[in-house]
């Protein structure tokens, strides 16, 4: 059996994939699969070896070239992944050197997705890995599908709700409301600080998406104005006082620059001399670029955990092989070492992973309408929506040549612009505005034209 | 790194962990030696994680000559023969790792380690050594606790799928955060050969049956007279002769040692990159905490298994005697 392939560099690898599997194919079922590792009996239809499978046809892209985005991309190659592509929008800080072990003094200042790529292909041979310097953003939601698993390691909330929403969009229902297999992207998400982590398994239409346990996190600190305007009582108040209050009496207009030194420094000594008024011990510069730039403490050793078992779970789907994570695995090593896994259930009403916020619209209301109504639409709150239908561009706001060629969609119903066809699903990017937080968002739309005689089923509708 | 203040320098690479374990603890960890022995995969990965994070020296030990199979688990070696040809493991692994981290004196020691003296060990605070028989992670251990100094013992070995650590810090006295007050604590470890000498039928139904399993293979090897990791599905019908004699003596069920994790030891010989990048994450820390002297260490035996994802520690000592 193992005689049969030829000998490969990573023989433990070939024995855990002695089995063919499709990535979301009729093998894929986690809440049932257990395959042994050392399978010893092989069904009728043969075996190929799948290290070839993931040679040639898993991509993975790793979103993220940080701490965490640093060991996954070295676990991934290393494990036989070889097609990888990475995106980041940073560039390397001194910071970043404790953890970030690909990159050198040298290399500050240099785009961390293609420093990164670079020092992997050095190191790993066989594997290709394409960077890509830009924001999640600038990316058409098109290049998302072209990936059989998303990576994530991210540093935000905001981040991860954005691919999130680009990978559940392109999860389709089928006429019984069942998720359609083939359409689910599945991602691994790691998050750390300190000597803490997690792992997370989100496969769309499956497990909970990332809006779905969004609630999972706590509220982020944000004091209330007039604490740090009449009463403060600790250091992070005076220095909060001196970014957000008195930064803009003292330079009305001049905006607050977090990488600016002397703008630092002028926060540090206006919150020090604040915390002499009140008698608050505990202000030092440290702590003020802390608060203000909302830095978290990072190690290296944490960000190798998590990575290590996002890998580990990202190799388990794309080979089918073992039962994955189900789903949430949380690590703390600060009090001697504590992992535990908690499944959590996915939210049957979620906007982002179910089958699309529902709209019912009359044939006659134009694209215009439509994007002005998503607005008000409490359900949705998206300002400065593009909208896109299968794919085809309806209405972009940017950039200025695409916007100026949809720009005649506007005025045109909507109905006709999907073909005349009963009900489908739209996708809307835009700035969405809750609860006083404005962030890029992407919706799925799930639109219905009412007072349509013999309304088609979802299924032939997209197959036009 | 000479004097008692951070540099400058120090300060700005290190500001991230700093804010993670304060800057008396990155003192301490500047001014630290560290020894390691056999250089796997799981061992690769730790140095990493040390080495960034600022320990005063790391010495590697390991004479064997770099071979394809060592490639695929290990980072720190570029795939490039000509780079590596005529160079042993450690020397090549030492080149990179000093590029991780300028700040950080990595060399080479050569020799056999069974034959260096207590002095030698006496240079370190820690050591992790793997790639060991059974006689030899005896014998230095109890070599490291001949020492007044106090020099912390890690064991680790990473079989396929599977890794184990282990973990000697003698009689240790350290500080923990407890709320908004810091505690001081004392906790006494066995040593290696003490502790594998606890009776089985001592221990709780509940431990790890990967605990077992790795002393039924240990012992084999022993035996055998093979190194470790030298073992093919063909030693099956021994290792199983062996798991009962050893469950007989012990008066355990032969049940509490599955035929099924004894097969994936054997066959499963070479490392599993993810799996060395959890055990290396796991051994840094416990390592930095050793150093630091904060927080609880782990004590004293921890298991993964990358089939189930699961991390247990096991504290195999004697029981405490019931008056």
């Amino acid at each position: 059996m193992a005689d049969a392939a030829p000998p490969s560099k990573s023989r433990d690898l070939d024995k855990l994939l002695l089995r063919p599997g499709n990535l979301v194919g009729p093998t894929f079922d986690p809440g049932v699969q257990v395959f042994f590792l050392s399978v010893l009996i092989f069904e009728g239809f043969g075996y190929f070896q799948l290290r070839d499978d993931l040679q040639e046809y898993a991509r993975v892209l790793v979103v993220g070239a940080g701490g965490l985005g640093c060991e996954l991309l070295k676990d991934l190659a290393l494990s036989g992944f070889k097609n990888l592509e990475v995106i980041d929008m940073d560039r390397i800080e001194v910071t970043n050197l404790n953890r970030q072990f690909l990159f050198r003094l040298e290399d500050v200042g240099k785009p961390k997705a293609e420093v990164a790529a670079k020092r992997v292909m050095e190191r790993v041979s066989g594997v290709n890995i394409v960077p890509h310097f830009c924001r999640i953003e600038d990316k058409d939601i098109e290049f998302y599908n072209d990936f059989n698993i998303i990576a994530l390691g991210l540093d935000s909330i905001e981040a991860r709700s954005y691919i999130n929403a680009v990978a559940c969009s392109f999860l389709e229902y089928d006429s019984d409301d069942n998720p359609r297999e083939e359409t689910m992207k599945p991602m691994v998400d790691g998050g750390t600080e300190g000597f803490k982590g997690h792992a997370r398994v989100i496969v769309p239409g499956v497990t909970p998406c990332f809006e779905c346990t969004i609630w999972l996190f706590p509220p982020q600190v944000k004091f209330p104005l007039c604490t740090l305007a009449e009463t403060p009582r600790n250091a992070a108040h005076c220095i909060e006082y001196a970014h957000l209050i008195k930064w803009d009496e003292v330079h009305s207009g001049q905006a607050f620059d977090p990488d600016n030194p002397d703008h630092m420094k002028w926060v540090y000594d206006e919150a020090v001399k604040r915390a002499e008024l009140f008698g608050i011990p505990g202000v030092t510069y440290s702590l003020t670029q802390g608060v203000v730039k909302n830095i978290i403490p990072a190690i290296a050793s944490t960000n190798a955990i998590i990575s290590a078992a996002c890998t580990l779970e990202t190799l388990k789907i794309a080979s089918g092989c073992s039962k994955t994570l189900s789903n949430y695995l949380t690590y703390n090593g600060v009090e001697g070492l504590h992992t535990k896994v908690t499944e959590f259930v996915k939210d049957k009403d979620c906007l982002v992973c179910g089958p699309g916020v529902l709209i019912e619209l009359d044939t006659t209301v134009t694209l215009k309408k439509f994007i002005d109504m998503l607005e008000e639409d409490p359900r949705v709150l998206m300002t400065k929506a593009s909208i896109t239908y299968h794919g085809k561009n309806l209405y972009m706001q940017a950039p200025p040549v695409l916007e100026e060629m949809t720009r005649s969609n506007l005025e045109l119903p909507l109905y006709d612009l999907m073909d005349k066809i009963p009900k489908d699903v739209l996708h809307a990017t835009g700035t969405i505005n809750k609860d006083d937080k404005k962030s890029s968002g992407l919706r799925k739309l799930r639109v219905v034209f009412k007072g349509i005689d013999g309304v088609a089923d979802m299924d032939m509708a997209g197959g036009a | 790194m000479n004097g008692e203040e951070l540099t400058e320098q120090e300060t700005a690479l290190y500001d991230r962990q700093i804010r993670v374990w304060g800057a008396d603890a990155q003192r301490r960890l500047s001014k630290s030696h560290i020894l390691v022995y056999g250089m796997k995969g799981s061992v690769a990965e730790f140095c990493k994680n040390i080495v960034l994070a600022g320990v005063g020296s790391v010495t590697l030990v390991d004479d064997r000559e770099v071979t394809e199979e060592a490639l695929s688990a290990n980072f720190l070696i570029l795939p490039d023969e000509n780079l590596y040809h005529g160079k042993t493991l450690a020397e090549v692994c030492c080149d990179s790792l000093k590029e991780f981290n300028p700040m950080v004196h990595v060399s080479v020691e050569k020799g056999d380690i069974s034959t260096f003296g207590v002095e030698f060990f006496g240079k370190f605070d820690a050591m992790v050594i793997s790639c060991c028989s059974l006689a030899k992670k005896k014998l230095i251990n109890q070599k490291c606790r001949k020492l007044s100094k106090r020099v912390a013992f890690y064991t680790v070995d990473c079989r396929g799928s599977c890794g184990e650590i282990f973990v000697d810090l003698k009689d240790y006295k350290y500080s923990k955060k407890k709320l908004e007050e810091t505690v001081e604590c004392q906790l006494e470890f066995p040593s290696f050969e003490d502790t594998i000498s606890v009776p089985w039928k001592a221990l709780p139904k509940r431990v790890s049956k990967l605990y077992f399993a790795m002393r039924v293979i240990e012992q084999f090897e022993d035996a055998e007279g093979r190194n470790p990791g030298e073992t093919s599905i063909a030693d099956l019908p021994g290792v199983l002769k062996l798991r009962k004699e050893l469950c007989e003596t012990n008066s355990v069920n032969e049940s509490q040692i599955p035929d099924a994790l004894l097969e994936r030891l054997l066959m499963d010989t070479s490392e599993y990159p993810p799996v060395c990048a959890i055990i290396g994450g796991i051994l840094g820390q416990e390592v930095i905490k050793a150093i630091s002297g904060k927080g609880d260490p782990l004590k004293n035996f921890f298991f993964f298994d990358a089939m189930d994802g699961k991390g247990l520690i096991e504290d195999i000592s004697e029981p405490k005697p019931v008056s």
